[in-house]
């Protein structure tokens, strides 16, 4: 009984401290980028033109820009991303549908012929010649 | 067919365009199309505290970044007119004061002392462009793309930047960040001609000691400046309108030991006086003052009239007006918790906006806003930023005061413990101040830090850290402090507030 006393003792004497190791920091799973007063604001509210300028999230994301514009539809649910590349199916068109070149980015598309270059292509370089820029 | 023709043009290409002929072949054709015309991630305007940080963090994070500056050096006020050149100064005269009037007592006697004010203010500006410089070294570092020029905006996306070399240039940003920083408040009806009537740029670099220097303003840069002079021997007299000194930020008993305490170096002090007006004469300056509860007006004399009545935000010349961007009543820009303005890819941080005006915390926003940016999330706390008046004992403070707790209705415990009862300062002759603590009853949680005393700058930062950690006295002694050190009489007030101070 006394045993058991002195434990109990024992362990009300065990202190826990306020610091805790919370372990290495993470970004918040969930952070809401709706606009809110800064900590610091006096008045600790946002002018009208901030609430107007971006009502609701969705529209403040239409709005904002970071490395290129934020855009609603890339959600964990749908547009770019939203499911993994192994499901989109396969790259080749369908039976009957082509590709065309010019709906790639610029630098891949065809790069047009300057009437010069078709000159020296038809006439195997002696346009260039009979120009005298060759020479 | 397309291949065979692809392939003969290559062949034309390689065999009639040998380097040295002339272009057939138009060269834009060539250029790279961007996903949007913004050519840099982040546009900074500003490269003083929280434009450089800003500048050189986004670096690291792998942006594509630009600071424009106009001042031609980067650091800004801190480094080049504010915190940097005045605790040169600070240091050095009190190094000077020390031999001066201190080291007799202490065993070293010394002979014919001098004070070289010229070398006083090389020393100053070798400390100056030794940092300045280091800061263009970590822009290169870091890839920051530096412009010398006056930055203002031509829409929301483009800064215009007239170059300090002459000629301007235009420069595109996904994200423009303001960070123009502040200005020293005029005081309406003086004019500062930075000879006589001085703002704190003026006092960093008199060329002489004024016989007679009184001080507009009891704030921290008063104060400091104040000490500054006194110490190399002017009379100074400091004129505040409220009735403490040190700001309103600072603890009402800090407050008032430190007032005994710069009384006994020998400054003067009128708290509880309002300037009325000021004129300049032959050789000096006139300042009327009463009462700031009304009373019989006084004129004071001076040779030299410090301006320190506060800073205000600097906008000027920005071209917010021409973007929409709003300016509350003080003229800072409102922003909201991610620093945004109403526009959101243009962001502020540092005195152009809310919160005090102190390098630190222009620091943690900068590292916080470019994190908004890059990852969406971003830390900085408004209620543990420290702040410290580098005076002799230096004075510094985190969290909450006791007025503040009273104000609030936050009930709360004190533990106090002067360093007259701390072994190291005893060691040093430096007894003057103490530690204050205020913790929650219930939960012994600290809610505020108070430090009048020696080394009282380095120390904050001990009570920052349990702070920002939501520490209890208990907690900090409970920490082995050692011995002997200026540390202990932290430890022993953490004692006083839970419990009992050995020492005391």
């Amino acid at each position: 009984m006394f045993g058991t006393k002195a434990l109990r003792a024992a362990q009300h004497a065990v202190r826990t401290p306020s610091i805790k190791f919370i372990g290495k920091r993470t970004i918040p799973a969930v952070v809401d980028h709706t606009p809110q007063p800064h900590p610091a604001s006096p008045t600790k509210t946002l002018p009208a033109s901030f609430l107007s300028s971006h009502a609701t999230f969705s529209v403040y994301r239409d709005h904002a820009q970071q490395f290129g514009p934020l855009r609603k539809t890339i959600t964990p649910n749908a547009g770019i991303g939203g499911s993994p590349a192994v499901a989109l199916g396969p790259v080749e068109p369908p039976q009957g549908v082509y590709f065309d070149r010019n709906d790639l980015p610029e630098r891949f598309r065809r790069q047009p012929l300057t009437p010069d270059e078709i000159e020296a292509i038809e006439t195997g370089g002696g346009h260039l010649l009979y120009r005298g820029s060759y020479l | 067919m397309l291949s065979q023709r692809l392939i003969g043009r290559t062949a034309v290409k390689s065999a009639f365009r040998p380097s040295g002929l002339p272009t057939v072949v138009n060269a834009s054709r060539w250029r790279r199309g961007y996903a949007t015309e913004a050519d840099r991630d982040l546009v900074i305007i500003g490269g003083g505290v929280a434009g450089y940080v800003a500048a050189i963090k986004a670096g690291q994070e792998g942006m594509k970044v630009t600071c424009i500056e106009k001042r031609g050096t980067l650091g800004g006020t801190c480094l080049n007119v504010g915190c940097i050149p005045s605790k040169s100064l600070l240091n050095n005269s009190h190094l000077y004061h020390t031999i001066l009037h201190d080291t007799k007592h202490r065993g070293i006697e010394v002979g014919d002392v001098k004070l070289n004010l010229g070398q006083l203010m090389k020393a100053k500006e070798q400390s100056v462009s030794g940092l300045t410089k280091g800061i263009e070294f970590l822009f290169k570092k870091n890839g920051v793309e530096y412009l010398k020029g006056t930055g203002s905006f031509e829409d929301p996306h483009t800064v215009k930047v007239e170059l300090n070399d002459g000629g301007e240039t235009r420069v595109t940003g996904k994200n423009i960040l303001i960070a123009t920083g502040s200005e020293v408040t005029p005081f309406p009806g003086l004019e500062i001609d930075e000879k006589t009537i001085i703002s704190s740029t003026g006092a960093l670099s008199l060329d002489h000691v004024p016989k007679k220097f009184l001080v507009i303003g009891g704030g921290i840069i008063g104060l400091e400046m104040a000490s500054v002079w006194s110490r190399l021997g002017s009379e100074v007299t400091v004129v505040e309108y409220l009735d403490q000194i040190g700001g309103p930020g600072m603890d009402t008993e800090i407050s008032k030991n430190i007032q005994k305490i710069l009384k006994k170096q020998g400054i003067n002090f009128k708290t509880g006086t309002k300037v009325l007006n000021g004129e300049k004469t032959g050789d000096g300056v006139k300042i009327n003052v009463e009462a700031a509860k009304g009373g019989k007006p006084e004129t004071l004399e001076a040779d030299v009239v410090l301006v320190a009545i506060g800073r205000r935000p600097y906008t000027k010349g920005l071209g917010l007006e021409k973007i929409g961007i709003e300016l509350d009543e003080r003229g800072r820009v409102i922003i909201d918790q991610e620093y945004r303005t109403k526009i959101p890819h243009i962001r502020c941080v540092g005195d152009a906006t809310f919160g005090p005006m102190l390098a630190h915390k222009a620091e943690e926003e900068a590292v916080a806003v470019v994190e908004y940016i890059k990852k969406g999330y971003g830390h900085v706390n408004y209620g543990c930023i420290p702040a410290v008046m580098y005076t002799f004992p230096e004075v510094a403070w985190v969290g909450q005061s006791e007025q503040d707790l009273k104000k609030a209705g936050i009930p709360y415990r004190v533990g106090t413990f002067p360093f007259s009862a701390n072994s190291r300062a005893k060691t040093n002759l430096d007894t003057e101040g103490f530690v204050k603590m205020l913790a929650d009853p219930e939960t012994d949680r600290l809610l505020g830090i108070h430090i009048i005393g020696p080394n009282a700058g380095e120390m904050i930062a001990e009570g920052t850290l349990a702070l920002e950690y939501g520490a209890s006295s208990e907690d900090i002694a409970r920490t082995c402090h050692a011995h002997p050190t200026l540390a202990e009489a932290f430890k022993e007030a953490a004692m006083a507030t839970y419990s009992k101070a050995i020492h005391f």
